[in-house]
């Protein structure tokens, strides 16, 4: 029978509910027995550690994904949608033929004359053609529209590589201006005890 | 006054399960969640015409079921079957390549911005290195100058030493002169 701490109270490291300082049954720290046998990796010089992992995080990147990420880039200008939708409408309006052209031999012509075939002919042709524009067109405007929103997508993305890339020079132009500074200190910190050596030298030797 | 230990320095019970935890987790990432990252962002980029095709092919299939089901002596008769047929696939078909392609698009700008996400992180933590190692030499380089300061402060209470002990026997030896 364990009593529970404060400190195992605030640490989180019991099964609430339960009254400081009242004994409890079950295990009082959660996970704590296990956390030796996890095997983790010992970690002798982190600094060091984290400096390989980000140097290698960031050639893992531009393995990775500059490639995908200039793919994208380059598909401002896209024209999928105006081109498909060209061959959509082309590839539809023989379909829309072949099925016509089946049916009138199922139903043996339909009973149709020489002049309703021919105006039947003809209004295909106009459809397929108004077709054609319309699809075209709403594409155009379609298409506009996607690249539109992939740059707003790719500025957005670009704000935050410029953010990033002016916060790390930023680090580079403070650490610069530190060393410098510090530089400056030490050699007239070591200049003024140089000074104070030499005249108490002086000072020993003149008397 | 003792010389200092390294063994006062090591870092505590707590900063060791800390790394540990950290890297644990991080090589976790990398071996699960990395590789998966990677597979998303060539997925979204290879499947862009699978995406448009499978739309593409459903908005079909639906539309020639509905319009093509019933082909019945009237509409093999009547003048304007076949272009409103037209009409009506080519429409349905370019709204199912816009659904396929702004989804493969969607695919692909978000596993771009995911990737940037963490290359940001990536920056920060170099521009934290920086930091960290910059740090740690001005501290070293203040240390070691703080070593010559003080053999020079040595020196100089020396110098200072010999001045005031001859200023003294000077006065001593003047002093019994005049007396």
């Amino acid at each position: 029978m364990a009593v529970l701490s404060t400190e195992d109270y605030y640490m989180g490291m019991t099964s609430a509910p339960i009254a400081l300082g009242s004994d409890v049954t079950q295990p009082t720290r959660r996970g704590s027995a296990n956390f030796d046998q996890l095997n983790l990796p010992t970690v002798e010089n982190p600094d060091q550690v984290f400096a390989d992992i980000t140097r290698e995080d960031y050639a893992s990147y531009i393995n990775n994904f500059r490639g995908f990420e200039n793919r994208l880039l380059s598909k401002t200008d896209d024209t999928t949608l105006i081109d498909r939708g060209r061959k959509t409408a082309a590839t539809q309006a023989k379909t829309a033929a072949e099925i016509q052209a089946r049916n009138l031999e199922r139903y043996g012509g339909g009973g149709l004359s020489q002049a309703q075939i021919q105006q039947q002919q003809r209004s295909a042709q106009r459809g397929g053609q108004l077709s054609m524009a319309n699809t075209v067109n709403n594409a155009r405007i379609r298409q506009r529209d996607v690249n539109q929103a992939l740059l707003r997508d790719l500025i957005g993305i670009g704000q935050g590589v410029n953010s990033s890339a002016l916060g790390g020079l930023a680090t580079a132009a403070q650490g610069k201006a530190s060393r410098d500074a510090a530089f400056k200190n030490a050699k007239s910190s070591y200049r003024s005890g140089l000074v104070n050596m030499g005249t108490s030298i002086l000072a020993a030797f003149a008397l | 006054m003792s010389k200092p230990k390294q063994s006062d320095y090591k870092a505590s019970a707590s900063e060791k399960a800390n790394a540990s935890v950290a890297l644990a987790q991080k090589n976790y990432f990398d071996d699960v969640y990395l590789p998966r990252q990677i597979q998303m962002t060539e997925n979204a980029f290879q499947d862009e015409d699978t995406l448009i095709e499978t739309a593409e092919g459903r908005a079909n299939a639906d539309t020639m079921q509905t319009l093509t089901s019933n082909p019945n002596r009237n509409a093999v008769a009547s003048v304007n079957t076949e272009a409103d047929l037209a009409s009506a696939l080519s429409s349905m078909v370019a709204q199912g390549t816009d659904q396929g392609y702004i989804g493969a698009r969607g695919d692909q700008v978000g596993s771009i911005k995911a990737a940037n996400k963490m290359m940001s992180d990536t920056q920060t933590g170099l521009s934290r290195i920086a930091k960290i190692e910059g740090t740690r030499d001005l501290s070293i380089a203040q240390a070691n100058l703080n070593k010559s300061l003080g053999f020079m402060k040595g020196v100089t209470n020396i110098g200072k030493g010999i001045a005031y002990r001859a200023g003294f026997e000077q006065g001593k030896g003047e002093d019994e002169g005049i007396g």
